[in-house]
């Protein structure tokens, strides 16, 4: 007993962190979704569907897309780091891609601001290259913008996590393939993908979700209809301290969210029976 | 959660100690407003009293700076103290009229001899509340539309205009929405007040009636037509960005900013702004004075030479291209030309009176907003 008791008490301090800055502030707020003067209803969350429909429609397909970009080019990356055969690009590719990883979400959405402006960097290079007339140009700040900023950012997180795995498979499967005169691309989809595909869904599922929760990027660089329900959430408290809105937007995204961590879940359940 | 709150500014409040020579200036707003005490009206105001110490403390820019303040209040009040900690605060007009309600404040614009000099209804009502003898403007800001002349030869001088102008210009006129500060929302409040069936000054003045808020559907459709033809901008700054980058060649912004740009070389110096009819709101911040200051003779003194033509001329005007609290009129024997025109000129003390409108109260405030949201944003 006093050794079950010896275990609980270092459990403690943990479990009351969890309990304390997490649990209780979850459902405070999931509470606070519901209330509504001082009665419980549903009305913040027919409030939420009438002003945000669009963004929560919005907010999906963003970063859908972006989640399927940072994929696809992630096995680009990926894949060429092991299957390259030129071993100076390889150790150029293996120095650059990380480089994102470090900078912080407000200085992506800084630097995206003024690269993809209408008259910014990007169209001003192309316009000195002679590929664009200045009539031409066209700025990328709306939801391009932002999938662009959440591509650059998120890929070399998930090509981190994707090229570990890749180098950590048995070397053989590929050389067999490559013996039998399998070309690259095809190793890269029926050999090494297949066996880092669980590596590759992680990745993916926490890109999802960090992306769901970014302020500053759609802040930065779009803000306006539509835009993601992180920034209407912000709207909604700073402009109206509006709590109960706010809070039904919040458990709008979570449900969101939840979606994905449910093909988690499964996934991961799978793997292990 | 508000009560841990209050406690804890109770119990810095205890341990807070105040000398009695010492005033306290509470102001919300952003860090200019902190300089400006500093830099600027304490040593100032410390010159003319021997003795006298300044203390400024900022509480943060937008509404919520200004509800810090009433929280404060709220605290003290519940808290029975005999004398609070606060000699002078600058709240936003939004927040004059419930510490008024409150009764937190002291009337003591007829006591000091620039009281006479404030000639604004803005003085009186602050968003439909009585507010007359409580308050002192520090500065009125105002929004407008800048343009620049040499893509816009011939602004558009009406709402009207501009509704015909931005068609034949798609794309060219920016605004920022109603998210990403409050340039956009005046803008939005002028249309409002321009197209909306219901009576413009009802919404300025109240009483608030539901009906009237049902009076704005085709207003919202025409501007949700106009906004698939206009740019929309990532903030009060963004505006200015894109203005100064030459991808918009009109949209509303605040129009001390505006000028302080422009000083600054990020705009370029043909710029220049209207006011389109029937008007753009803007807004004054107020100085305050607690009924239960400690030092109340010396906080009326404060406020007297803070509103004092010279120093409204010279802080206010020339120094933050902000315009004057008090009658223009009395400011301007103490400018020289060149800053009076920088201000005036564009936009004429007369279109100012005639042109610049006060917010709706906030009842419509608040339904102009979700209005919007739901009928143009989603």
């Amino acid at each position: 007993m006093p050794k079950r008791l010896l275990a609980l008490l270092l459990v403690l301090p943990a479990l009351a962190m969890i309990l304390l800055f997490f649990i209780v502030p979850l459902a405070a707020s999931i509470i606070g979704a519901f209330e509504v003067g001082d009665r419980f209803g549903l009305d913040n969350f027919a409030k939420s569907f009438d002003l945000y429909s669009s963004d929560m429609i919005f907010t999906l397909v963003i970063v859908a897309i972006s989640t399927a970009l940072i994929g696809i080019i992630a096995i680009a990356i990926g894949g060429y780091l092991t299957l390259g055969e030129n071993p100076r690009a390889v150790a150029v590719l293996r120095w650059l891609y990380r480089w994102p990883m470090f900078i912080p979400f407000i200085v992506v959405g800084q630097v995206m601001r003024t690269f993809l402006a209408k008259n910014g960097l990007m169209n001003n290079v192309l316009i000195s290259l002679g590929i664009l007339t200045p009539l031409q140009t066209t700025g990328f700040l709306d939801w391009r913008g932002i999938v662009i900023a959440f591509v650059w950012k998120q890929t070399p997180f998930v090509t981190l996590l994707l090229a570990g795995a890749m180098a950590s498979l048995d070397r053989s499967t590929i050389e067999a393939a490559r013996n039998l005169g399998a070309s690259r691309m095809r190793i890269l989809i029926e050999i090494v993908l297949p066996q880092v595909a669980g590596t590759l869904l992680v990745g993916l599922i926490l890109s999802f979700v960090t992306m769901m929760s970014v302020l500053s990027v759609p802040l930065m660089i779009n803000a306006q209809s539509p835009t993601m329900l992180t920034a209407d959430i912000a709207f909604r408290i700073n402009a109206h301290g509006d709590y109960g809105v706010a809070n039904a937007l919040g458990m709008i995204s979570l449900l969101l969210t939840a979606g994905v961590a449910l093909i988690y879940l499964r996934h991961s359940v799978k793997e292990r029976s | 959660m508000k009560h841990l709150l209050q406690a804890s500014i109770i119990l810095g409040l205890a341990t807070t100690p105040a000398a009695a020579a010492d005033l306290t200036v509470v102001t919300a707003g952003d860090q200019n407003m902190v300089d400006y005490v500093n830099d600027y009206l304490a040593p100032l105001f410390e010159k003319e009293n021997p003795g006298a110490k300044v203390r400024v403390v900022g509480t943060g820019p937008g509404d919520a700076g200004s509800q810090k303040i009433v929280e404060r209040f709220d605290a003290q009040a519940k808290a029975n103290a005999d004398k609070w900690d606060v000699d002078v605060a600058v709240v936003h007009e939004k927040f004059a009229g419930p510490l008024v309600a409150d009764g937190y404040l002291e009337a003591y614009k007829s006591k000091i001899p620039s009281g006479e000099m404030v000639t604004s209804e803005k003085a009186k009502l602050a968003l439909g509340a009585n507010v007359d003898g409580y308050v002192m403007p520090m500065f009125s800001s105002q929004t407008a539309i800048a343009y620049n002349p040499a893509t816009v030869p011939n602004p558009p001088k009406s709402y009207q205009e501009l509704v015909s102008w931005a068609k034949e210009n798609p794309k060219q006129f920016g605004y920022n929405g109603i998210k990403g500060g409050a340039s956009g929302v005046s803008f939005v409040m002028g249309w409002i007040y321009a197209f909306g069936d219901g009576d413009a000054t009802k919404l300025m003045n109240g009483p608030f009636e539901e009906a009237e808020t049902k009076k704005w559907d085709k207003a919202f459709a025409s501007l949700k037509d106009f906004t698939t033809n206009a740019t929309l901008t990532p903030g009060n700054a963004g505006t200015l960005d894109m203005l100064s980058r030459g991808e918009i060649a009109m949209g509303p912004v605040w129009v001390d900013m505006f000028y302080s740009w422009k000083a600054d070389g990020k705009l370029p110096p043909e710029m220049k702004l209207i006011l389109p009819a029937p008007g753009m709101p803007g807004q004054p911040m107020h100085y305050v004075i607690p009924a239960k200051s400690p030092n109340t003779e010396l906080a009326e003194k404060f406020v007297a030479l803070a509103t004092s033509p010279k120093v409204q001329a010279d802080g206010i005007v020339k120094r933050f291209n902000w315009y004057p609290g008090i009658d223009a009129k009395f400011v301007q024997p103490e400018l020289d030309k060149a800053s009076w025109d920088k201000l005036f000129v564009d936009i004429t003390p007369d279109d100012l009176a005639s042109k610049g409108k006060p917010f709706p109260i906030a009842p419509y405030n608040k339904a102009i907003l979700e209005a919007y949201e739901k009928n143009v944003a989603n």
